[in-house]
Parts: C-alpha cells; structure tokens; sequence
C-alpha cells in the first residue's frame, strides 16, 4: 500500500470523480456519449504508454505530437488511395518507428539532450507537414472506422488501447527487458556495469514510442471522414502530464503502467471535451484549467510528500 | 564550453567559439537573403534590403526575444520554464479584463498585467524552490493552468480589441526609424545582460547549473537566487504580452501559443547547455536574431515560410551536434587507446 500510495491516490482522486459524477450526473455514465469519449482519448492512452517507459528511461520526447501528425497523414493518405486499413496500420507504425530511430539515434548516439532533439524534431516535422500539405484536408472516406459500423468500429479502437495497455504493463513488470528499463532509468552507469547497454535500451525505447505513436495516429486517423493535417498540438504534453499524474517520476526509474492508466482516465472525464463537466454545470472552458489544477496538485503531493519524508 | 573561472581565450579560439560560428550563420542568412529577397524597380528598392524591411522583422519577433532573454538565466541554473507563453497570454488577458470591464486607465491595466505576471513567475518559483519539484513539471503544469484560465476567463471567445492610440503607440509606431518596443527589448537586454554577466547573483546562476548542492553549501541563498529568475520571466513575459497586444491591437486566448519553445531554441542555438552551468546572454540574442532573420527572410525571398521552420530544427541539432562532438571524438580515440594497450593512460583531452 505505502510502495504504491501514489498509484493509489490517483486512483482514488478517479473513483471520487467517478462516485460523485454517479450521484450528481448520472447521465454521464449513457454508454453512447461515454464510448466516444473513451474512443477520442485511446490515442492517448497507447501514446502514454510509450511516453512513460522513456519517462521511466529517464529521457523525454516532446515531438510525439507531430509525429502523431505525419503518421496520421501518410495513414489517411494511403487510405483514400484505397489502400486496406491492414496494410496501412504497419506503414504508419513503420514511419512513427523511424522518426522514433531518428530521435533515439541523436540521444542515445550522439548523447545529445532528448529535450533539445525532440524539440528540433517536433519543429521540423511539424514545419515539413505544413509545407507539404499546406493544409489540405484529407479525406478517409470510406476506410472511417476500418469500414465497420461506428459502435463496432469505437470498440475496436479501445480494446486495441487497452490489449496494448495490458501487454505493456505486464511485460513493463514481469519481463526481464521491462526491469532493463528501470534500471537504465535509476542509474545507466551501474546498469551498464550489470552488463546492459543503456545506449540500446534508450535507442529502443525512442523506436517503441514511435511505433506506439504511428498506432495511435492510425486509430485516430480513422475516427472522423476527414483529417486536418496539423500537428495535434499539446498531444506531447498531454501525455507527459498523464504520465506525472500518474506517478512516473520525471527523474526516472520509477511508476507503473496502472498508475498511467489512472493518470490518462483522470485527465479524460475532465477534459474539455469530457460531457462530464457539462452534466455537472461546470463550462466546458474550464476544462484545460481543471486539467492543469489537477496537474499541479499531484506534483505539490509528490513534493509535499518527499518534504515530509525528508524530515 | 568555458569555465567562469577560465582565463580568456586567444583569437584562434575565438574563431571556434560558438558565438562566432552563429554569427557566421547569421551573416550568411542576411547576405543570401539580401541578394534574393531585395527587388529593384523603377518605383525604387523593395525587400529584404530595406530598412523598413530589417525593423518589420525585429517588430515581428521582439515577444520572443524578450521570452528568450529570460528564458537564459532560468536554463543557466539547469531549469527551464515551460510557462511563459502561456503566463504572457494570461497577463494580456488580465490587462483586457481591468482596461475593459473593470474601466481602469492604460498605466493601471499594464501594471496589473506586470503583476499578473510576476506572480505566475512566484507561483513557479514557490512550487520548484520550496517543495523542490522539477522545474519542467512545474511549469508544464502552469503552462496549462494559465493557459486554461486565460481560456475559462475569455471563455474561449472573448476578443478584446480596439485599444487607445496610446497604447497601441508601442507595438506600431518607430521613433528614428526604430520601432518602439526594440527599444524596451534594448533596455531588458542590457539588463539581463549586467544581471548574467557582471553580478554575483549571475555568476549564481551558472553555480547553481553547475552543481545546486555545491552552491547551497557555499553559502549562497539558492532559494532566492532562483526565485529571482522565474519572477523576472514572468514579470518579461508580462511584458512581451502587453507588446504583443498592442502590436496586434487585440487579445485572444490563444495568444502566445508555442512561444515557449521558440525561446527555448534561440537559447539552446545561443550556446547555453541545456543541463545548465555555461551560456551567455550575447549568445542568445544572437540565436534569437538567426532564427528571427531565417523565419522572416525566407518569406521576402518567395521562398514557403515552413522553410523556416525545418531549418531552425536542423540548425538546433547542428548546433548541438558541433558542441559536443569535441567530446565524442575524444572519448572514441580515449576508448579505442585503451583498447589497444592497457598500460598506458589515455591521452589527454585536451592538448
């Protein structure tokens, strides 16, 4: 219980908001509304999930949002060309892996900072997505929702999310590569002393992110009829807050998965888009307020947390 | 990367330092976009090679420089702070609001929007220095609640527009063919520049990038010494909002969006280690200029302004990649030395 207290608490704070939006706001739990929010946020979920193993790496990659972007394009692109949907998921995830290897190659190569490359990278894509498409729409069309029906088609996005969720999680704690992971993040010099090569773990986890990130540009992509071809500005910190919130510690080594997911839920019923706030009365221009509230609340728990400990 | 303590440099090094390979580039820029983005015509000379040219582009990005001046001594202590262009948009908002609603003269509005911002830089600094939490996560999450409330006070659509000529004299009008706010940026930038350069609490900075623990127990007051740096990046951040404002003589909740990171790069392209400890004011300004005369350039030379873009993205790596690549290359021959004959120590690095 005290080893995972932040897990806990988060979990805590989401049952509270749940438990109270039950009692206050009943119509929040219609299956219809709830689904397609669910469906908006797995994107995020699987982004988060690759944002927090390089969290837990002890790195940090703030270009996902374009990378998500130039995924998803390439993806809808492929998809108005009549291309099947099984035949573009694995381009999309191919193309988020390398500009993943791009990152990963910088950082963990030429040991240069993850926060400066990524901010280059994220510049970049962004500025070569805009030129090349100049924000022409793109159309899905037929391939919307892998061409099932929409209440099939929102299914298969959240369990892929949550499939994707549940092997992460169980291979972050059971396998040995995942325990690679917190020890690079807790000390790369002894780990690479234990005779692991941190340099290739964190390569692997900028690649594995990248994949995660063309998944979750692809799941997105199909979503709506047409795709803006911009960057999904403040997916980046979307995720990293999702992944603080739920108890990654941002010097590494530390967190789980179920505290992400947590993390991901929480920011989710209070997001802008959330019908949560609107059945409780609450504008929806809140929304990015409250988020970034809840933001900082579990950061000065953590730090009020450590002060405490530390006399 | 030089040491405070270190003794100046002789010219050949000078010529390698960072700061002459970015003015090199800089130069570069201004020479090819002179001769492909100026125009000669019977109606006389249009472009990039006119003086009206050369003030736009510095009205352009005067916000950004302001955010990276203060952005310098923050990543100087090996902080960064992720919040000032949402602390900028919020401040224009609050100085909207109190002109407005509230029918306060311009000089009151303003102050209350300085204020405004140097509490959001107290916020921060009360959050990093008393619960010491990671700068990075503090103002991500200031970044979205200042963001949000900027959003939740305008609710998302609220303009506020049509200031008095007063006011927008500072973002529009020039006094001797130089537009007004560069004055003000000239005023900050020697400021911050004595602050960095030539006080103790400057010298501060860089022993707090440096090693925190070390400094703390030198005695100096590491707590006030970084409050000192977020405060003044609100308090500028506030400052570079009102310019902001009057230069588009409107306000919106969506002011200001990304300007955070593009401070970061001018400051990251100056030379300033993003781990803290080594960087110089003159370097970031001269990071801001190449990225401001790139972005702007480009356009007058018909050229897509994404261009732009890329290429800053590139430069930052370049840049970066130069910085360090003494220190590889080293480290290769160091390894590859003691691979062949482990006798004998490796080689100096430096010769």
């Amino acid at each position: 219980m005290k080893k995972h207290f932040r897990e806990w608490s988060v979990a805590a704070a989401l049952g509270f908001i749940l438990v109270a939006l039950a009692v206050f706001a009943p119509p929040f739990y219609h299956p219809q509304p709830l689904l397609s929010l669910v469906t908006y946020e797995a994107p995020t979920l699987i982004v988060a999930v690759g944002m927090a193993t390089i969290i837990i790496c002890r790195q940090i990659d703030i270009s996902v949002g374009s990378l998500f972007a130039v995924c998803g394009v390439c993806g809808a692109l492929l998809l108005d060309r009549g291309w099947p949907c099984l035949a573009v998921l694995p381009v999309s995830m191919l193309l988020g892996a390398l500009m993943g290897a791009i990152n990963g190659g910088l950082v963990a190569g030429l040991g240069l900072p993850s926060i400066v490359v990524t901010l280059a990278t994220m510049v970049t894509w962004a500025e070569a997505l805009r030129w090349l498409r100049q924000g022409v729409l793109v159309n899905v069309g037929h391939a919307q929702w892998f061409g099932f029906t929409q209440g099939e088609g929102q299914l298969t996005i959240v369990i892929t999310a949550l499939v994707i969720l549940l092997i992460n999680a169980v291979g972050l704690r059971h396998l040995a590569a995942g325990r690679f992971i917190y020890a690079v993040g807790t000390n790369a010099e002894a780990a690479r002393l234990a005779g692991l090569r941190p340099r290739l773990i964190t390569f692997l986890m900028f690649v594995r992110l990248g994949t995660l990130t063309g998944l979750a540009a692809f799941l997105a992509a199909v979503q709506a009829p047409t795709l803006q071809p911009k960057p999904d500005n403040g997916l980046e910190l979307k995720a990293i807050a999702a992944v603080v919130v739920g108890g990654v510690a941002i010097s590494g080594g530390r967190g789980n998965l179920w505290g992400v997911f947590c993390g991901v839920l929480l920011l989710t019923v209070v997001s802008p888009i959330s019908p949560a706030l609107v059945y409780l009365g609450i504008p929806s221009y809140w929304g990015k307020a409250i988020q970034g509230a809840i933001i900082l609340l579990a950061v000065v728990a953590d730090g009020w947390r450590a002060r405490k400990q530390k006399f | 990367m030089s040491s405070p303590t270190s003794s100046p440099p002789g010219w050949k090094a000078a010529l390698r330092s960072h700061e002459f390979i970015l003015l090199a580039v800089l130069m570069a820029e201004w020479v090819s976009f002179y001769f492909a983005g100026t125009h000669h015509t019977s109606h006389g000379t249009f472009g990039f090679g006119t003086a009206d040219a050369q003030a736009d582009i510095l009205r352009h990005t005067v916000e950004i420089g302001l955010l990276a001046l203060v952005m310098t001594p923050i990543i100087l202590t090996g902080g960064i702070d992720l919040s000032v262009g949402s602390v900028m948009c919020f401040s224009e908002i609050v100085f909207g609001k109190l002109w407005r609603d509230a029918h306060m003269p311009i000089p009151i509005a303003a102050t209350g929007a300085l204020l405004t911002g140097a509490a959001a830089g107290g916020l921060n600094a009360l959050l990093i220095t008393w619960l010491r939490l990671p700068p990075l996560i503090v103002t991500l999450g200031t970044y979205s609640i200042f963001r949000g409330l900027a959003e939740a006070v305008t609710r998302g659509a609220d303009v506020f527009a049509e200031f008095p000529a007063s006011f927008t004299f500072l973002g529009e009008k020039s006094w001797l063919g130089v537009p007004v706010q560069v004055y003000v940026f000239v005023v900050v930038a020697i400021a911050v520049w004595l602050l960095v350069h030539r006080t103790t609490w400057g010298r501060s900075f860089r022993a707090i990038g440096y090693a925190p623990e070390g400094t703390r127990f030198a005695g100096i007051p590491v707590e006030r010494r970084l409050a000192l740096a977020y405060v003044l990046a609100g308090t500028v951040a506030a400052l570079a909002g009102l310019i902001y404002a009057s230069r588009l003589n409107q306000v919106t909740a969506a002011d200001g969006t990304g300007y955070e990171l593009a401070a970061i790069t001018a400051v990251v392209l100056g030379g300033t280690s993003i781990f803290g400890g080594s960087g110089t004011v003159h370097g970031t300004l001269l990071g801001w200029v190449a990225v401001a005369v790139l972005s702007e350039g480009l356009a007058y030379a018909n050229l897509p302004r994404e261009l732009g873009g890329m290429l800053t993205g590139v430069l930052l790596i370049l840049a970066l990649s130069a910085s360090i690549l003494p220190k590889v290359l080293s480290n290769w021959r160091a390894r590859r030395h003691t691979g062949t004959s482990t006798s004998q120590p490796p080689p100096p690095a430096s010769t």
